[in-house]
């Protein structure tokens, strides 16, 4: 009986193999600097958008995902692993571990997907052009470039006495340093002053967050990963100051005044999309930089309620979704 | 799979040139020097501004970079030995004042390389013949040749007063030899090592980051401790060695850990555990194996 049994499953594994080589899956390496909730959802978005469209993981694709834990140095070697494994695509999350992957995949017919690189043309250089891929290579993908002008408008929107706007951020961070220079080109001409506290590690966040109480009558914050990481400390500095914070991802609603600009898990939705049309057959020297539009706001009732702060009607009717009483209210769109 | 060793060696060696300047404080000088996280990104950063900036040829940043690392060192060399800051101290107060100069080296947190001619692209287009060895053949030349130049200097007069400082203060200060200004050299040469390292590294990954020197004294110790356990001896030349052998084993170690790791159900969060775990390994089959040997001699 023990016999038979052993020959049924060992049958049973001939014939799982023997399936298994008639379809092998596609072989997706997903690369990432370190984890990171925004990074994190980027990667499920990435997946969900696939298994959505009928790539079954395990089945008809095999993900390899690799953490460089923050070592840059292993940002190298897993795209050199990728390489050695004859992954059929790379999905690069942020702007380290794209280059790194560039670098190793140059030359290669093996696409290239980058995800969260804020500026992949003039910073990154992963792409000569944002507008024409024909000079793309195998590279392509989707820029998190936030709406900063527009964000900056908001503020202004909010109350004629906002003229001051203060921005904590990290200025190693390579994304960081864009976007806050981007507030900077974009504030005069929104008759805006910016006023910039830096902070080099989650640590001097709150210090750097304290330091503009006073000086500023409103917080804003990119997706600064530094700041993100002790966003807390920010919305207690704007409370002190009384002040409200803009916040440019959705995530964090709750720990801030108002939120705008999307939420990773879209955008990682967008590079799965791009992704699948690449896996169909389109070149990625076809497909052009994806930028993220998204531009809803969200309002935290409960946050402004701290600081007596009204939101204008104009403002609150636009609003995606509200913050009342611990409670997120969806609003429907007319 | 073989280029995946070829790809382990090369950064091996690469960031081997880096672990023989932290093997010439904490080793020769015992100068625990902190400098090296900062002085690593100021080689890359100095390498990189050049060549997307100026248009530098891509092997004289290298040497450029060497300098620039030394003037790091000679910051932390005077800082401990003219104005008496304590050594661990000293090399981190240069490691926080550098991460603003990186970056304002750079001018940003981040500098891509992949619009430039590299050392390492011009190589591979250069050296085609040896294919997929190139790369590898000139990284390891490189570091050869640094590693004969360092064994030489060592074995020179003013490299005996290096190693004799680090050995006994007290008796060289009786022969006469100013310490304080073996311990400035030996910091210079050290961090010079270190940045010109970040220059080849940036090249090799094409960009550099204000970021990347994170944990450079943590990987730089550990090939010298590796090194030092597997090869055991105090000649210049088998010291300098095994701390490439070490570094060698580290970066393979990172490399079995991404390819075989998830294999056996991994997930990518246990990196580091398994990296560590691998080093562990390699330092302990020896250890045993030798251990049985004296207990089979004591018999």
């Amino acid at each position: 009986m023990k016999r038979l049994m052993v020959v049924a499953v060992l049958g049973l594994l001939v014939v799982g193999i023997g399936i298994g080589a008639v379809s092998q899956p596609l072989k997706i390496g997903i690369t990432k600097i370190v984890e990171h909730p925004a990074l994190d959802a980027v990667q499920q978005g990435v997946i969900d958008a696939l298994t959505a469209a009928g790539y079954e993981t395990d089945v008809h694709v095999e993900y390899i995902i690799s953490s460089a834990q923050g070592d840059l140095a292993v940002a190298s070697t897993i795209a050199q692993n990728f390489q050695a494994q004859n992954v059929d695509l790379v999905v690069a999350i942020a702007t380290d571990t794209a280059i790194a992957a560039a670098e190793v995949f140059r030359g290669t017919d093996t696409p290239v997907i980058y995800s969260a690189v804020t500026d992949p043309v003039q910073a990154a250089k992963l792409v000569p052009s944002a507008t024409d891929p024909s000079g793309n290579e195998n590279i392509t993908g989707v820029s998190d470039m936030i709406p900063v002008a527009a964000h900056l408008r908001l503020l202004k929107d909010l109350s004629p006495d906002i003229t001051r706007i203060g921005i904590v951020y990290n200025a190693g961070e390579a994304n960081s340093a864009i976007l806050t220079a981007m507030a900077e080109a974009a504030a005069p001409d929104l008759g805006l002053t910016i006023v910039t506290a830096t902070a080099d590690s989650t640590a001097n966040v709150p210090l750097a967050a304290q330091s503009l109480v006073g000086r500023v009558d409103a917080y804003y914050v990119t997706t600064d990963n530094t700041v993100v990481s002790a966003i807390d400390s920010v919305l207690a500095a704007s409370e002190e100051a009384r002040v409200p914070f803009l916040m440019a991802d959705p995530t964090s609603l709750a720990q801030a005044t108002l939120a705008a600009g999307f939420n990773y898990y879209d955008l990682g939705l967008t590079t799965g999309d791009i992704v699948i049309q690449v896996l169909s057959g389109t070149k990625p020297n076809e497909i052009p930089v994806t930028y993220v539009t998204g531009g809803q706001v969200h309002l935290n009732l409960d946050a402004a309620g701290r600081i007596d702060f009204e939101f204008p009607a104009a403002i609150v009717e636009q609003a995606a979704s509200l913050l009342f009483g611990g409670v997120v209210w969806e609003q429907q769109a007319e | 799979m073989a280029a995946l060793w070829i790809h382990a060696f090369e950064q091996g060696l690469a960031y081997g040139i880096a672990a023989l300047g932290v093997f010439l404080t904490y080793r020769i000088l015992r100068f625990p020097d902190l400098t090296v996280d900062g002085s690593f990104v100021t080689g890359a950063a100095i390498a990189s501004i050049l060549l997307v900036r100026y248009g530098f040829d891509p092997f004289s940043v290298l040497v450029l970079a060497f300098v620039a690392g030394g003037i790091a060192g000679l910051i932390t060399g005077l800082l401990n030995t003219r104005l008496g800051i304590t050594s661990l101290l000293a090399g981190v107060l240069t490691m926080i004042m550098l991460y603003s100069i990186n970056l304002r080296i750079m001018g940003r947190p981040n500098l891509s390389l992949l619009r430039v001619d590299t050392a390492t692209r011009i190589i591979k287009a250069v050296w085609s013949p040896l294919g997929v060895f190139s790369v590898l053949v000139f990284i390891a030349l490189l570091t050869i040749a640094i590693k004969f130049l360092l064994d030489a200097f060592l074995r020179t007069e003013l490299g005996f007063a290096l190693r004799a400082t680090g050995d006994s203060e007290a008796m060289i200060t009786a022969q006469g030899v100013n310490i304080r200004t073996m311990k400035v050299l030996g910091l210079v040469l050290s961090n010079g090592l270190v940045a010109l390292s970040g220059a080849l590294v940036a090249q090799y990954s094409g960009f550099a980051d204000v970021g990347m020197g994170l944990g450079m004294i943590v990987t730089g110790l550990a090939a010298v401790i590796i090194g030092g356990t597997l090869i055991r001896s105090s000649r210049v030349g088998l010291m300098t060695l095994s701390v490439l052998v070490g570094s060698l084993i580290y970066r393979v170690a990172v490399i079995l850990a991404l390819r075989y790791g998830y294999v056996v159900g991994f997930q990518a969060s246990d990196l580091k555990l398994i990296t560590a775990l691998l080093v562990i390994l390699a330092l302990v089959v020896p250890y045993l194996r030798e251990r049985r040997m004296r207990k089979v001699s004591a018999c």
